[in-house]
């Protein structure tokens, strides 16, 4: 039995069969080595979870962020272990620059900035590097286009209510504002000592200070939608400024009927038997008329434009945006309407339509500007030591509407604000001595409670250099509470309130 | 001590010990280890470098005592004069090497230990277990010559495996949720780690016995033609004990090692794949029903699906072995350099355990790694060259088992380590920390020693003289 080299049958070719699976399971490992070294690693350095970023975090001073009149608004302190902790310029900034804690981790620019502010790379190269040298960090000082000013002056207009306030520059995108009430004390998540009492109230607060409502908000636009639908209805030719409805007086009593559907209005007192045209019917908010103008223009175009502007997808921005929507999309109609009831209610912003604060701002904008939307900008820019400064150029998210279609919306949104009969809707928008734009907005939430207010506008009309959107949420009528939040904010700004 | 001398007089004692050893040259060895010892003395200095302060002459001293002990090892065969591997023993000298410069980049106090009444701290056990270990491998690849002990005993020894195991279960103790660790006395270890051998063993006997039965093929199970059914009864009997270690022991890393390794050596004596498909199907059952019953199985097919889920709860200790693998990048950051601290702590618990790789990976980057992987891969390689020259099927199919045994082990926990595989507690053979996993591995390799012995040389052909001495004894000039 032993050592019979007799009727063995070989053995040579399953053991190579082994070896060749074993050897391939080799293989499998070197690729995952590769894979987790070299492809995932660019991503996996510079996460908060990693190791060094968070030894760094406790040691090397993060960057700092600045608004742009160069005040520091975020900067670091060391506590008495020798550990660097975050403190903030004020309560009104909470919502935009969040927090870094060592305890609740990072929130908004913090968080979208982290691998920035820590001074970590994101080239493998020079942090191949980098890491031979002495000082791996090279943390980046951010430039704010948001002014600290306009931003205090937005959550103080807001006060004791829950809204938000946007302001841009329509020109380059610039973000003057984004300010959203109730504020938190992030300095308090950043102190070690005191992190973990301010945070549990925060988290306790049923009013969601965490919540950036500018943003990450989505709310009911109501009749400040009307400006989306006046956008896809001139854009994609449905109709034009002088296009009126002839049924559309006869429907003011009574509603008009949609597929069994009645869409009703509350101007009818003042206007009376005429047919509106585009200017009249922004002026009264009609929503007969772009009920109608919605449903000339169709599902599919009101939906597209709507989406030229960012509806449907996250914003390009310097901080995480919830997707505005005209509709749910899942109905069989183009565009993804259920049907022409839904179509017509979208196009004056009930429905399914759900829109955050940014998002309105730069419809506004998108009118402001003569139909070229700038994408929006927060961080203009990067300055670190080593790699000196990286400016953010503005840039276009394209032109949605020609020149004179933009106008036109611009005349009526002046009426809106102007005209003898929009005063009624937009009470106090107007800044003193200047040609004031815009549309308010009263969003019907079910019978769940007071309407959300909104108002978006723009000054001066002629040629504007601010743009705003102002939601103060279940506060009552648009014209009465956001209207004038807006006026006082862009006066302050044409004063020169940077 | 009385040996009879080729010459037929006895010599006694000393002098006829000595007289025995023939010295046998090991060039291919001895330049092997020279690499080992020039990359080991590299590693050092590259420690002394960066670990400012902590790295001193006493750890140099560890060093110089690891290549003392390869230079025994080494001359000692060469005195024996075996005509034994001479790749095997340097790939796993280099693997112990950078066990020891890993073990002493690591902060000391991960474990504490007395020996002999000796206080000792990590880098210093790792090294008594590495020296042991060399001693091991050494003296089985000199002093073994003959099998009979492995072969005859087969069921003895699977007798004494599962005994092994039924004493885990009722005296182990518990350790991170897993019932690995038997203590005897002041002995402590870790009885799956020799149960691999064991079962080695035992396979290797039952599948050479039995070997062209179950090649015969006169039953059907659905489309799969299978031997007859009662040869089938060791591949259940198997696929039960590794149930049972994973239910005993919660131990998912030895199952599948000792299945893996199972249907690796079944189908290398049948050369039947339906036999390997059955296995599979019988595993693929198994694990299933493992992760329906037991949590602890579901939580680590949980982590592994997403360690990202829960990065600093359940997810943690994978997670950060992955950034560790990232931060090393494509040539590391440096032996020394990497893991940082965070608050005193090294970021991946149980790096010296289960995380070696990971560590390597960021000092020694994704080359480090490959080239890690490619010293098992020889190891591999060297004991299939030894099965496939051996001269019986019962040393085929051991040579085989033995070299998957730290093959497979290897791959297991560097796939845990990579996310290709769910983590499971395995150790790196002869990188990892502890005394079990390194004297058992050391076994294998001083086993695999002694089979590689391609016995006495054929006697040299007869030197044949210049031609001027030839002609001058035949007396011409």
């Amino acid at each position: 039995m032993l050592g019979s080299h007799e009727g063995r049958q070989p053995i040579g070719r399953a053991t190579v069969h082994v070896a060749i699976v074993v050897s391939l399971g080799f293989v499998l490992l070197a690729v995952a080595a590769g894979y987790w070294g070299v492809i995932a690693a660019a991503d996996l350095v510079r996460s908060p979870s990693d190791a060094a970023v968070i030894a760094a975090s406790r040691t090397v001073p993060r960057g700092l962020i600045r608004d742009r009149a160069g005040k520091i608004l975020a900067d670091n302190k060391l506590d008495p272990n020798g550990e660097m902790y975050r403190v903030y310029a004020g309560k009104a900034i909470s919502q935009v620059i969040g927090y870094a804690s060592s305890v609740y981790g990072r929130a908004g620019l913090e968080r979208a900035y982290d691998a920035e502010l820590t001074g970590l790379t994101d080239d493998p190269l020079t942090d191949a590097l980098a890491k031979f040298g002495a000082d791996r960090y090279d943390p980046k000082d951010l430039s704010l286009s948001l002014s600290n000013e306009l931003q205090k002056a937005g959550v103080a207009a807001l006060g004791k209510r829950r809204g938000a306030v946007v302001m841009l520059d329509p020109r380059n995108g610039d973000v003057l504002a984004l300010a959203s009430t109730p504020t938190y004390d992030a300095s308090g998540i950043a102190d070690p000592t005191t992190a973990r009492d301010t945070f549990e109230a925060i988290q306790a607060d049923p009013d969601l200070p965490l919540l950036p409502r500018a943003t990450l908000g989505r709310y009911v636009p109501g009749s400040v939608f009307k400006i989306v639908t006046a956008i896809a209805a001139l854009g994609s030719g449905a109709i034009n400024a002088t296009t009126t409805y002839e049924e559309q007086p006869g429907s003011e009593k009574r509603g008009l009927l949609v597929e069994g559907f009645r869409v009703r209005d509350g101007h009818h007192p003042s206007t009376g038997s005429t047919a509106l045209d585009l200017i009249g019917a922004t002026e009264v908010s009609c929503n007969i008329y772009y009920a109608l103008a919605g449903l000339d223009t169709g599902g599919k175009d009101l939906v597209a434009y709507a989406n030229r502007m960012g509806f449907g997808s996250p914003l390009p921005f310097d901080l995480p945006t919830a997707v505005s929507q005209v509709t749910n999309g899942d109905g069989p109609e183009p565009g993804g309407f259920t049907d022409d009831v839904e179509l017509a209610n979208a196009s004056y912003g009930q429905a399914e339509a759900f829109v955050t604060p940014l998002q309105m701002a730069l419809v506004a904008a998108t009118v402001a500007n003569d139909g070229e939307l700038m994408r929006p900008r927060l961080v203009t820019a990067i300055t670190g030591e080593r790699d000196g400064t990286t400016a953010v150029a503005p840039g276009s998210m394209g032109r949605i509407l020609s020149v004179a279609d933009a106008r036109d919306i611009n005349a009526a949104m002046v009426r809106a604000v102007e005209g003898a009969l929009g005063q009624q809707f937009t009470t106090g928008a107007k800044v003193p001595g200047v040609t004031t734009a815009g549309k308010s907005g009263t969003a019907e939430l079910g019978g769940s409670g007071e309407p959300h207010s909104w108002f978006i506008g723009f000054a001066p009309a002629e040629d504007p250099t601010i743009a705003i959107a102002v939601l103060v949420e279940q506060s009552g009528r648009g014209g009465e509470v956001a209207a004038p939040i807006a006026g006082d904010l862009m006066t302050l700004y044409l004063q020169g309130l940077r | 001590m009385t040996v009879v001398a080729t010459d037929g007089r006895t010599l006694d004692g000393l002098t006829g010990v000595l007289r025995r050893i023939r010295p046998r040259p090991r060039w291919l060895e001895f330049r092997l280890l020279a690499l080992v010892a020039f990359a080991v003395v590299a590693g050092s200095f590259s420690l002394a470098l960066t670990v400012d302060g902590r790295f001193g002459l006493y750890d140099v001293g560890a060093t110089v005592l690891f290549l003392v002990a390869l230079a025994v090892a080494h001359l000692a065969q060469v005195l024996a004069g075996r005509r034994t591997d001479q790749i095997l023993l340097p790939a796993v000298a280099m693997l112990g090497g950078i066990s020891l410069l890993l073990m002493q980049r690591l902060p000391q106090d991960l474990v504490h230990q007395t020996i002999l009444g000796v206080p000792l701290g990590l880098a210093e056990v790792q090294l008594v277990w590495l020296l042991s270990g060399l001693a091991i491998a050494t003296t089985l690849g000199i002093v073994v010559r003959s099998d009979l002990w492995l072969r005859r005993y087969k069921y003895t020894w699977a007798a004494v495996g599962v005994g092994l195991l039924l004493l885990t279960f009722l005296f182990g103790t518990e350790l991170n949720g897993q019932r690995l660790t038997l203590q005897i006395g002041p002995i402590a270890g870790q009885p799956s780690e020799l149960l691999k051998v064991i079962l080695v063993v035992f396979l290797a006997g039952y599948l050479s016995e039995n070997r062209s039965l179950l090649v015969q093929q006169d039953s059907w199970i659905g489309p799969l033609r299978m031997p007859p059914l009662p040869y089938l009864a060791p591949m259940v009997a198997m696929w039960a004990i590794a149930l049972g270690i994973v239910v005993v022991q919660r131990d998912l890393g030895a199952a599948l090692l000792f299945f893996g390794v199972f249907l690796a050596m079944l189908y290398v004596a049948t050369g039947r794949i339906s036999l390997v498909i059955i296995g599979l199907i019988l595993f693929v059952l198994g694990s299933a029903l493992m992760a329906v019953l037991f949590q602890h199985v579901r939580t680590r097919v949980d982590i592994w699906i997403d360690p990202f889920a829960d990065p600093l709860g359940a997810g943690y200790q994978v997670v950060q072995a992955l950034h560790a693998f990232a931060r090393g990048g494509l040539l590391g950051v440096g032996l020394g350099a990497g893991l940082p601290e965070i608050g005193g702590v090294i970021p991946i618990p149980e790096v010296h355990t289960d995380f070696p790789l990971a560590a390597l990976g960021e000092e020694l980057g994704m080359v480090g790694v490959i080239a890690i992987l490619g010293l098992y891969l020889v190891v591999i390689e060297r004991g299939m060259r030894i099965g496939a020259a051996a001269a019986d099927d019962f040393r085929s199919l051991l040579a085989i088992g033995l070299s998957l045994v730290i093959g497979v082990q290897a791959f297991i926990i560097a796939a845990g380590n990579l996310k290709v595989l769910p983590l499971t507690g395995v150790t790196l053979p002869f990188i990892s920390y502890g005394g079990s996993s390194i004297l058992v591995n050391s076994l294998v390799v001083g086993l695999l020693l002694a089979l590689s012995d391609k016995g006495v040389e054929p006697p040299p052909a007869p030197r044949v003289g210049s031609r001027w001495r030839r002609l001058r004894r035949s007396g011409v000039a």
